[in-house]
């Protein structure tokens, strides 16, 4: 008999950019514990380095603080930086890893990032955090939010380290004894039960091609470089100025495509999927840092074909005045000898043009450099010709290797949602395969016994924040810092460059116990991301957790006044004395805990649904499978070939089956959802069966998967003339090799039929890939037939490049149209009439089409709107489930508990559902495998000596949390109260705002509180 | 209506010098006449078909008296256009998808090419109306004859399509009387009569014999022309018109070959290097010149083959003796005039002065010697141009762009000697730009139509002021003669 070896409950994540940081995070959360190593210094990764992110322009460093702050806290995460795998053995569930790790010189536990070293250091070099654009000193702190927040040497650059005795001034000036000369590179065996990599990309360098200018013309920067250009903490502190000579920059050019699609040049045949998004941003962001930029894109496709990018797109082009130019340029030249750069293109007319730049923006592609090549032959995975880790795509995060799993940008050039998906994806993966030794490995969290604080006046410090310069930049901070400490109850104030840094959160703890404050204010940013940051701060300090208020002196303050410094210094010392008020008032708030129903709902039984409850029941959950109709596959059902070639049908039919057989799986088919009551953790669904019965489940989360469907043309002759027809009617007149497609001789494909019009603003992201696939077909079967695609920007992304590229070699003609040149479809009874322009020749053509085919949109499911009303999830305005946070949260909906996969939330083709399905999985697992919940404790409190059960409240209440109760009094007659669902509760006020006896208020926003911040409002 | 310009606004707008427009009004190329204060005076239809046929925008100043409804008149009144349909003849122009089919439509090969635009075409339209089926069309366009193949929208060419093996198909799919120029002409008198221009044998020999002793009185003392000598090292070819035109410029190689002591020869039948069929598209008459090398070559047993005068030469011979005479080349070797001006200097055969040649100085890279033998036979003379130039010239400077990604020209693949004079001068023209930002005053070739180009039209068509020399020149000019060492 074979013992199947013991699974270990412990996984190691390569990379520690943010695909892995999600990884890292799901996989802790849900009862593993992680090794999280790192090459550099420290996590972060490319996301670190933005400025801002498409297509919100959220500043990237804002969003991703949080997550690297929660990595670096989180019990059941060991970061492990400077660190390289360097060996593995051992079979899947238990493997034993070497990690080599790099010296640091400093001693993380000593270092206190007072940064005296690095101001000492003599050794300048050039800083790679900023691309090269800025300098660092040999020894250096890879970013000011840095985690670990600890500084490193570059033995590379280091003069003692390189001739001992040369130098030393870091160690002689160092308080804390933390520089070590003699540190030596380590090596750790780990043993672990699953791998993860996602060690993520290298920009391409277009040094060595030369013809751009890249390394010759200063002028000439990679699209990373402005990014570190337009950002507040790079070398320009977000002033767009030339490299050469620091002349203001007035016109700028991107070129779209450098290191993507070109085998010449280059050597990439794909496409790098997130250049152009990048581009327009970059543009956007440059035009509003510079008012009267010019700025021009230059490009072969335009590929925003994510969610909400065509709109960006859109309107960068219509309303900031962007120029888009289809024209690849071949090359930049200098125009005499200021700087100036040359860009020569052919305009749509074919005529020549020549204009002159201050900067141009290299749209550097992503790829896989010889290292992350190494390891992956290292740990024996197998990589696709582009050199991405090959996976299937129906298992988009599994590598060929059983038990290492990979995700982002090293499985396929992706943006960062489509990354984070994956870093989810790939936790749910290996929680299924690692199921049955979760919880073994992790670490409890323990906090510090609270200290008692009610009864003790007011000690109140002050923290304020510089946000890098986001808001020194503009209020004096040394002004608000001076006021701050003349306000009542204030013994404390200090200001940090990033309160939300880890190293400033030790300042706080420490402040905290030896200045003995209870009650805490930080001026910096929005509590919306950094608010459960700092309460957890306050925890581990011993604080209750909700005696900290934010004044929001950046959003509210130094970015929407931006050119008032002084007003804006007015206005921040206004929100701290209001925040000052507030928080006196605050009093301790005991967490609210509910327990949870281990159980999970899954709406929709198409392929992210069936996929969806499949992983989570191989987690170990019981999971609700919910499908309307009696057939489970959903529009996968209608699907051929994946674009990599796989049999749709035949994987989907094994989905179906794993999925039938599982018993943790219970299906309700011919079922729909009528009524929804309940929380996180605890929600209570009514089914309702094709029969009109209906029952009720429970489940602790719920996961909508609900798809979309094919949108039906209202032109080009559709439903008029015969032998028009959709892509999946077509689909189905070709497997039946119906008369007309079997002997036709030329077909047209019509793309973005329904899609990227006024109508429909987006791109149903599929159809490119899919009439490409037809067209070969068509091809492949009689290689004598004329097949025509009519598109507006061919959007075969990533690697499905190479199939646009298979088509054209079989000699599919594509022609481009506009919108406002749409193909016209006429029929003469024979054959069908198209009739365009050639975007090259400019010229009229004329096809005889024995076929035309409508590559019609998707368009979202109308029983969408339903679901959202009863789960209370917002669509968007194409009616697509909205998702929490379109860059960090792409799967968690607004209401807790609940998550939304595949075409419910965006078109999108095979590999990418099944990645979303997998990530809602693991997002629920965070909370399935977990036995209660900690709710917030900002609830409506009942105040029964005011409550006369008038009910006024539960009118207002969106969250149905408050219902009527009446009770037998002691005395008399039956007094009336309403009652308050804590779990279901919201805290968002409206029943105190609404009540007119001050019968109900809101923990932590009480009337007191709210009355003492208006008074200090108006105090001035 | 009339377009009232200058001729320093017209020759800035389309990038060329005032010299050009002045000749251009002089030809007729520009239909305009004298008006008062310096100004000249157009039909501004005329001057729409100017910008027509050089692929340019049509610029309206806010002074030139031009009714702006007009204009629009007589766009839209020149946008009618046939209509084509697409799907009825079999393509026949090429097989391989690489030549058209894979083409991105990106635009960037038009971007580079410095006469996209004129006469309605560029790289890119052309390939597309290969993919279309305008066979005939493009057949019958000029456009594949004023293109100099000189293969810059190929080397940026992000699909690597062959879009010079396209437009040497086309020029080799023209029926041959209807090929311009002298090219055809050239090509079959080379075949019947052993050079382009048909000079006779005596004739030839005389001539040789006659430069010969002219070297020996002068500067190399003892100097015989060597011609038919069995096992020299080194087997020199000729330019036809050299002895026809220029007899003085094959000097230089012979003052070098005297210098460096080398074991050459000249052959008596069948000298040309010129190969015409390159540019003509005619693949058998490439194919039967450089046949009559080979012979020559086994014929005299000789080590090494130079084809001293052009880029094309070498280009056109390595392409055949690989293509069709493998076997040859195991038999001897081909070196370019790099390799062996290389060679004598590292060795010592040849010193230079380089206090002689002290103007500021740029070396123009061959396309026939860069980027196409690079794509060709994966080696490309970049550096040893330039080595060669800085021994001679300390104050060499580099033109921008350079090396794989230099502009030609604009005299390549024989536009030198096709009737397209306007073209081939406003194809120049960044070249001209080149030069002139490079401030360089002396200009080093390594081909004989680029010299001529930068030499007899450049020049002054774009008031260069400059001086330019062959590379040879350049070294002959700069030897340091071994003294009495011939009289030894």
């Amino acid at each position: 008999m074979i013992l199947e070896s013991r699974k270990i409950g412990s996984v190691m994540v390569v990379g520690g950019g943010v695909t892995g940081i999600q990884a890292a995070l799901d996989l802790a959360d849900a009862g593993y514990f992680v090794y999280l190593i790192e090459k550099s210094g420290a996590i972060g990764g490319a996301m670190a380095q933005l400025d801002k992110t498409f297509p919100t322009n959220d500043c990237a460093m804002c969003i991703i603080a949080p997550k690297l702050v929660e990595c670096g806290r989180n019990l059941n995460i060991r970061i492990m930086t400077l660190s390289e795998l360097a060996g593995i053995s051992g079979t899947a569930g238990n493997f034993t890893v070497t990690v080599k790790e790099q010296p640091r010189f400093v001693d993380l536990d000593k270092c206190i990032s007072c940064g005296l070293c690095a101001e000492k250091c003599p050794k300048n070099v050039p800083d790679a955090y900023n691309a090269g654009t800025g300098r660092r000193k040999a020894i250096f702190l890879k970013y000011p939010q840095a985690v670990p927040l600890k500084y490193q040497i570059d033995a590379e650059s280091c003069l003692q380290l390189k001739r001992p005795g040369s130098c030393g001034l870091c160690e002689t000036v160092c308080d804390a004894a933390a520089i070590n000369f003699a540190d030596t590179e380590k090596t750790h065996t780990l043993s672990v039960g699953a791998l993860v990599l996602a060690p993520g990309f290298e920009p391409f360098d277009p040094e060595p091609a030369g013809i751009w200018g890249f390394g010759k013309f200063p002028n000439v920067i990679t699209s990373l470089q402005l990014e570190r250009y337009l950002s507040a903490t790079g070398p320009t502190e977000g002033n767009l100025a030339r490299p050469s000579d620091g002349k203001p920059v007035r016109r700028i050019a991107f070129l779209q495509c450098v290191g993507s699609r070109d085998e010449n040049k280059c050597g990439k045949g794909y496409c790098s999927s997130i250049c152009c998004m990048a581009a327009i941003k970059g543009a956007s962001v440059a035009k509003e840092h510079v008012p009267g930029l010019a700025a021009a894109i230059f490009y072969m496709d335009m590929r925003t074909h994510g969610k909400g990018f065509d709109q960006y797109y859109e309107k960068a082009k219509n309303e900031l005045g962007v120029r888009f130019v289809r024209c690849r340029v071949h090359g930049v030249e200098p125009q005499g000898k200021n700087g100036d750069l040359r860009l020569r293109y052919i305009n749509e007319q074919g005529r020549q043009v020549e204009e002159y730049y201050d900067m141009v923006v290299l749209s550097v592609g992503l790829g896989t450099p010889a290292n992350m090549l190494d390891m992956a032959d290292l740990v024996g995975i197998q990589m696709t010709p582009s050199n991405f880790a090959a996976t299937s795509d129906f298992s988009p995060v599994a590598t060929s290797k059983e038990g290492v799993f990979t995700c982002g940008t090293f499985a396929g050039p992706k943006d960062i949602p489509q990354s984070v998906i994956e870093g989810s994806a790939a936790a749910a993966a290996v929680a299924g395969f690692l199921a049955p030794a979760r919880g073994e490995m992790v670490r409890k969290l323990s906090w510090p016994q609270e200290r008692e604080v009610r009864g003790e006046p007011a000690r109140t410090g002050i923290f304020i924040c510089h946000c890098g310069s986001n808001i020194a930049g503009l209020i004096d901070v040394v002004a608000v810092e001076r006021y701050a400490a003349t306000l009542a109850g204030v013994v404390h104030v200090q200001r940090n460059i990033f309160a939300c840094s880890e190293d400033t959160q030790q300042v706080l703890i420490n402040a905290i116990r030896e200045k003995g404050l209870n009650r805490i204010v930080i001026a910096a940013c929005t509590p919306r991301t950094h608010e459960y940051l700092f309460r957890a701060t306050l925890r581990a300090a011993g604080l209750n957790e909700y005696m900290v208020e934010i004044a929001n002196i950046r959003n509210h303050t130094s970015w929407v006044h931006p050119g008032n410094p002084q007003a804006a210094t007015a206005k921040a010392c206004d929100l701290v004395r209001m925040a000052v008020a507030k928080i006196a008032l605050s009093v301790p708030l005991a967490p609210i805990t509910v327990p949870i129903i281990q159980k999970g709902l899954v709406i929709g039984g198409g392929l992210a649904g069936l996929t969806a409850a499949l992983s989570l029941a191989e987690q170990g959950f019981t999971v609700h499978l919910v499908e309307k109709t009696n057939r489970l596959g959903g529009n996968s059902l209608n699907l051929k070939h994946t674009y990599t070639g796989e049999h749709v049908p035949m994987k989907v039919a094994k989905l179906i089956d794993r999925v039938l057989v599982n018993e943790h799986i219970i299906l309700h088919s011919e079922t729909v959802v009528s009524g929804v009551e309940g929380h996180v953790g605890n929600f209570k669904t009514t089914l309702k069966n094709a029969n009109g019965r209906s029952r009720t489940v429970e489940h602790g989360i719920g996961i909508v998967a609900t798809g979309g469907k094919i949108y039906a043309p209202d032109e080009y002759g559709y439903k008029t003339i015969q032998r028009v027809v959709t892509s999946l009617e077509f689909d189905k007149l070709h497997d039946l090799k119906e008369t007309h497609v079997k002997r036709g001789k030329s077909f047209v494909f019509i793309q973005c039929v329904g899609s990227r019009d006024e109508e429909r603003m987006y791109c149903s992201k599929v159809c490119c890939t899919h009439s490409v696939q037809s067209a070969i077909e068509l091809k492949r079967e009689d290689s004598s037939r004329n097949v025509y695609i009519l598109y507006r920007d061919m959007r075969t992304y990533g690697e499905r490049e190479s199939l646009y590229k298979k088509a054209r070699q079989m000699g599919v003609v594509f022609i481009n149209y506009e919108l406002h040149g749409k193909p016209r479809v006429t029929s003469n009874g024979k054959s069908i009439d198209v009739e365009l322009w050639d975007h090259v020749l400019h010229r009229p053509l004329l096809i005889k089409a024995d076929m035309v085919i409508l590559a019609a949109a998707i368009v979202a499911n109308r029983d969408a709107e339903n679901l959202a009303r009863l789960y209370k999830i917002p669509l968007e305005q194409n009616g697509f489930f909205q998702e929490a946070h379109a860059k960090l949260r792409p799967v968690d909906c607004t209401t807790d508990g609940m998550f939304v996969a595949g075409i419910a939330h965006y078109p999108k083709p095979v590999d990418e559902s099944v990645a979303q399905a997998l990530a809602a999985s693991a997002r629920a697992a965070t909370i399935l495998s977990r036995q209660e919940v900690t709710l917030d404790a900002i609830k409506a409190i009942v105040d029964p000596a005011f409550c006369d059960g008038c009910g006024l409240c539960i009118d207002v209440c969106p969250y149905h949390a408050i219902t009527l109760l009446e009770k037998a009094a002691k005395g008399a007659q039956a007094v009336k109260i309403v009652v308050v669902n804590e779990a279901q509760c919201k805290g968002c006020g409206l029943c105190q705002g609404t009540c007119p006896k001050r019968g109900v208020s809101i923990a932590g926003f009480t009337l007191d509180q709210l009355r003492d911040q208006v008074r200090a409002a108006l105090q001035a | 209506m009339m377009y009232e310009f200058k001729v320093s606004e017209i020759a800035e707008e389309f990038g060329v010098h005032r010299n050009t427009i002045r000749n251009w009004i002089n030809a007729g190329t520009l239909v305009a006449q004298e008006g008062p204060g310096r100004k000249y005076l157009m039909k501004f239809e005329d001057y729409q078909m100017l910008c027509e046929k050089f692929g340019r925008e049509p610029l309206i100043r806010p002074d030139s008296n031009v009714d702006l409804r007009t204009v629009s008149t007589l766009e839209t009144e020149k946008k009618i256009v046939p209509v084509l349909e697409l799907g009825k003849k079999v393509k026949t122009l090429y097989d391989d998808s690489q030549w058209a089919d894979e083409c991105l439509t990106c635009g960037t090969c038009a971007s580079a090419c410095p006469i996209s635009g004129v006469d309605g075409l560029d790289p890119r339209k052309i390939v597309r109306m290969a993919i279309l089926g305008l066979e005939d069309d493009l057949i019958d366009s000029d456009w594949a004859w004023k293109c100099t193949m000189c293969a810059k929208c190929e080397d940026v060419c992000p699909a690597n399509i062959q879009i010079v093996n396209l437009m040497r198909r086309l020029r080799s799919r023209r029926d041959r009387d209807k090929v311009p120029g002298p090219i055809h002409r050239g090509v079959m008198t080379c075949l019947e009569r052993g050079n382009n221009i048909g000079i006779p044998k005596e004739d030839f020999l005389h001539l040789m014999e006659e430069l010969g002793d002219e070297l020996a009185e002068g500067c190399c003392p003892g100097f015989v022309t060597p011609v038919d000598i069995h096992g020299a090292r080194l087997m020199v070819t000729v330019n036809s018109r050299e002895p026809f035109a220029e007899p003085d410029d094959l000097k230089w190689w012979w003052k070098i070959f005297y210098a460096a002591g080398e074991s050459w020869t000249l052959t008596s039948e069948n000298w040309e290097g010129v190969n015409w069929g390159l540019f003509s598209g005619d693949d058998e008459a490439m194919r039967a010149v450089v046949g009559r090398i080979v012979d020559n070559m086994r014929r005299l047993n000789c080590e090494t083959l130079l084809l001293p005068e052009c880029g094309h030469a070498y280009y056109a011979t390595r392409f055949c003796l690989n293509r069709w005479y493998p076997e040859a080349l195991k038999e001897f070797k081909i070196c370019t005039v790099f390799d062996l001006l290389l060679e004598y200097l590292h060795t010592g055969r040849i010193r230079v002065d380089n206090t002689i040649h002290t103007k500021r100085t740029v070396f123009h890279d061959s396309c026939n010697y860069g980027r196409k033998s690079m794509r060709a036979f994966g080696q490309a003379y970049y550096e040893e141009g330039r080595e060669i130039t800085r021994a001679c010239c300390p104050d060499l400077v580099e033109m921008e762009p350079n090396r794989g990604s230099n502009y030609c020209c604009g005299a390549g693949s024989g536009a030198w000697a096709m009737p397209f004079a306007d073209e081939r001068v406003y194809y120049g023209r960044m070249k001209a730009r080149q030069v002139s930002e490079s401030e360089a005053k002396l200009v080093i070739a390594s081909c004989h139509n680029c010299r001529d180009q930068f030499k007899k039209s450049l020049n002054q068509e774009y008031n260069l002021g400059i001086e330019v020399k062959y590379m040879w020149e350049l070294v002959a000019d700069s030897l340091i003669l071994p003294g009495r060492r011939s009289l030894e």
